[in-house]
């Protein structure tokens, strides 16, 4: 099978000189010397020297794969985040997954950035307490971040954490899990508008390199600097590019990203109806979708999207010490769905 | 087309390669295209030899036909249809996923795409012991999912190892990746994958539509260029090494709220399947329901816009299958 020259990631303008030279296919160009392509094609040196490179490098075969047996045993071997709340834990099959994207939508005031800032200290909880002692990369576009109520989470999970020291080991790692190392490895970016976000998003990768404890990138909201948009053609181009790069991210560097979003009306013939924001293709990008609601005076937590678990509903509170299961025995009323969801949930082996 | 290069055939020597440059003529489409009588005054060569050199090479760069019976011969003896595994998706495919054709799952976000994808693979892989090749474009894929419909289909933990075995997973998140990939999967990665003889059956890209629309839109029309290019070679996949292709699109709404697959009209022609999926109550986004419904909304075989309804569940149910579907499943293959 001959691959066409413009298949391969040459800028337009390289595109066209080989082709209108006649080099359609890549096996025009394989046994071409740099000095001879420079000259037929009008290119210069440097560029025909990128394009043979790059046709060899094409020409050289498969990418890697994987069975889905090893990516299983990776993992496995993969902590998730713990969230604090049981439930949420348990319906997320252990947390929030490194190397995927999590969306969490909502009303506003429903949590999300309280959410947010709970997953930033709990991503610090070292490994022998069954947590995974990475940092975090803060992506605040709100100016919402709110550094109080981090520190009342940070001093919650580590007296949590204080009281479970059982052995040496969790002793020497209680002496560097304190409010201040918590903060310390808090990294907060805060972007004005889209280009700035998008910015940081191209800058990111490298941080990451320089930064590899780093296993969560939040970015709070991703909605707030794209709902303002005239060209909306322009914006689903935009965030779907930023979707990919998110992607590729989170794998790559074995982060997970959780982003939040807002809500938005819609309406159909006469209902309206409330759905996440940004629009129906936004929707494909993360990897599992949480949207959190109000029921009356109760929050409750249901995943929308998800690949690998049950659409499940839960219930939480959000106390001074961060975000929590929901109290039972103050709200028995509530026990019946709260059983049934947890039912479904068990029902899947394994989740 | 191809350049002209010296020894391409008889009679297609350096000096006449190198007059032939010099009228401007470069490629084999240049040659064929020209009018011989004015090239050989022009290179001073005998309108004979020319015309000689032009016949070969329409021969070689030709495509052959092929009789009806002799196909009908290969259709029969190299397609198989692979079923999905879920009785209602088979119905509306018509038994389930032809080799040789690209079949596409559009659908909003939540509506069992990628389900439907894991549960293909799981099938093929296990019940009809091939392997299959799964791109993975959208980090969307869990082999803990995986496992988990494995664990319906047998308790056998031997049996699960090794139908995760058979599926080969890549992770690509660009379109020159993707593109990268396909090509060298036709390259001979396609039987290189496969273990114990035979090539994969079934290829599944999760989703077309996550790198591709990034590019669709803007003022350069490149992004048209290399879609075409994706669609190109996944045909060339699909019915050069009869695999059952199997992608998955985006939907957009039309001006009249109506749910269309993505992509665009130029896409809407790769195809040769197309089945809508969507949450099976019209209900709001917060309801939550593993019902869905599948519409066929192309096919050269079945009557459009016939609609089933399954449960992804059906994918985690227990064991209670009797075993003649099984046997209808393999006797297909």
């Amino acid at each position: 099978m001959q691959r066409a020259v413009s298949s391969l990631s040459f800028s337009p303008s390289v595109k066209v000189k080989l082709v209108s030279a006649g080099f359609q296919f890549t096996s025009d160009l394989l046994h071409l010397e740099p000095l001879q392509l420079s000259k037929e094609a009008g290119l210069s040196q440097q560029e025909a020297l990128e394009v043979l490179q790059t046709v060899t490098r094409a020409g050289e075969g498969v990418s890697a794969s994987l069975t889905a047996l090893e990516l299983l045993q990776k993992e496995e071997e993969t902590r998730s985040i713990v969230t604090f709340s049981s439930q949420l834990d348990a319906a997320l099959g252990g947390g929030f997954p490194i190397g995927k994207i999590t969306e969490i939508c909502g009303v506003p005031g429903v949590g999300k950035t309280q959410l947010c800032l709970q997953l930033a200290v709990d991503v610090q909880v070292p490994q022998c307490f069954g947590g995974v002692g990475g940092q975090v990369m803060y992506i605040d576009t709100e100016g919402s971040f709110l550094l109080e109520r981090v520190i009342d989470m940070a001093t919650a999970a580590v007296r949590h954490c204080s009281l479970l020291v059982e052995d040496d080991e969790q002793r020497v790692a209680m002496t560097t899990f304190t409010v201040e190392t918590i903060l310390s490895d808090i990294f907060l970016v805060r972007c004005n508008d889209y280009m700035e976000l998008l910015a940081e998003l191209h800058l990111l990768p490298d941080f990451l390199l320089n930064h590899p404890r780093v296993r969560l990138l939040v970015i709070d909201s991703v909605a707030f600097p794209f709902r303002q948009f005239d060209d909306l053609s322009q914006r689903t181009r935009l965030l779907q590019g930023l979707a990919q790069q998110l992607v590729a991210m989170a794998y790559r560097h074995h982060v997970a990203v959780v982003i939040t979003n807002h809500m938005t009306t819609r309406l159909q013939g006469s209902q309206s109806q409330l759905v996440p924001a940004l629009g129906e293709n936004w929707g494909h990008a993360p990897t599992t979708r949480l949207l959190l609601q109000w029921a009356g005076s109760q929050r409750l937590a249901a995943i929308l999207k998800s690949p690998g678990h049950v659409d499940t509903t839960i219930q939480y509170q959000i106390s001074s010490d961060g975000f929590r299961d929901a109290d039972q025995s103050e709200l028995p009323q509530n026990k019946r769905p709260r059983t049934h969801a947890n039912q479904s949930a068990a029902s899947q082996p394994d989740s | 087309m191809v350049v002209l290069r010296e020894g391409m055939c008889p009679g297609l020597d350096e000096g006449l390669v190198r007059d032939l440059r010099a009228a401007d003529i470069k490629t084999v489409e240049d040659l064929v295209s020209s009018d011989i009588e004015e090239l050989a005054q022009k290179c001073s060569v005998s309108y004979k030899a020319l015309f000689a050199i032009r016949r070969v090479l329409l021969a070689q760069h030709t495509a052959f036909p092929v009789s009806g019976a002799d196909l009908y011969e290969e259709l029969l003896s190299s397609t198989a249809i692979l079923s999905t595994g879920n009785p209602s998706l088979d119905k509306l495919l018509d038994s389930g996923l032809y080799t040789g054709e690209i079949t596409e799952l559009s659908g909003g976000p939540g509506s069992g795409k990628s389900q439907v994808c894991f549960g293909v693979a799981v099938h093929i892989s296990y019940q009809l012991k091939q392997s299959v090749i799964y791109i993975d474009t959208t980090g969307g894929l869990t082999a803990r999912r995986l496992l988990q419909m494995l664990q319906t289909e047998t308790s056998n933990t031997e049996e699960q190892m090794e139908a995760l075995q058979r599926i080969h997973i890549f992770r690509l998140f660009d379109i020159f990746s993707l593109l990268d990939c396909l090509y060298s999967l036709c390259s001979g990665g396609l039987q290189q994958a496969s273990v114990g003889g035979g090539s994969a059956k079934a290829v599944i890209v999760d989703s077309v539509s996550a790198v591709i629309s990034p590019l669709l839109g803007s003022k350069q029309n490149e992004g048209m260029s290399l879609m075409i290019q994706v669609a190109g070679i996944l045909k060339t996949l699909a019915k050069d090494f009869n695999a059952a292709v199997l992608v998955t699109n985006h939907v957009t709404r039309s001006g009249s709220g109506e749910v269309q697959p993505g992509l665009g009209v130029s896409w809407s022609h790769i195809p040769r399947t197309r089945v809508l999926l969507e949450r099976a109550e019209k209900a709001t986004a917060v309801s939550r329901s593993s019902v869905r419904s599948a519409t066929l909304i192309k096919s050269s075989r079945q009557p459009c816009h016939i609609k089933e309804e399954f449960d992804l569940q059906w994918w985690s149910r227990s064991q209670v299958e009797p075993s003649g579907k099984r046997k209808l499943d393999e006797t297909d293959s």
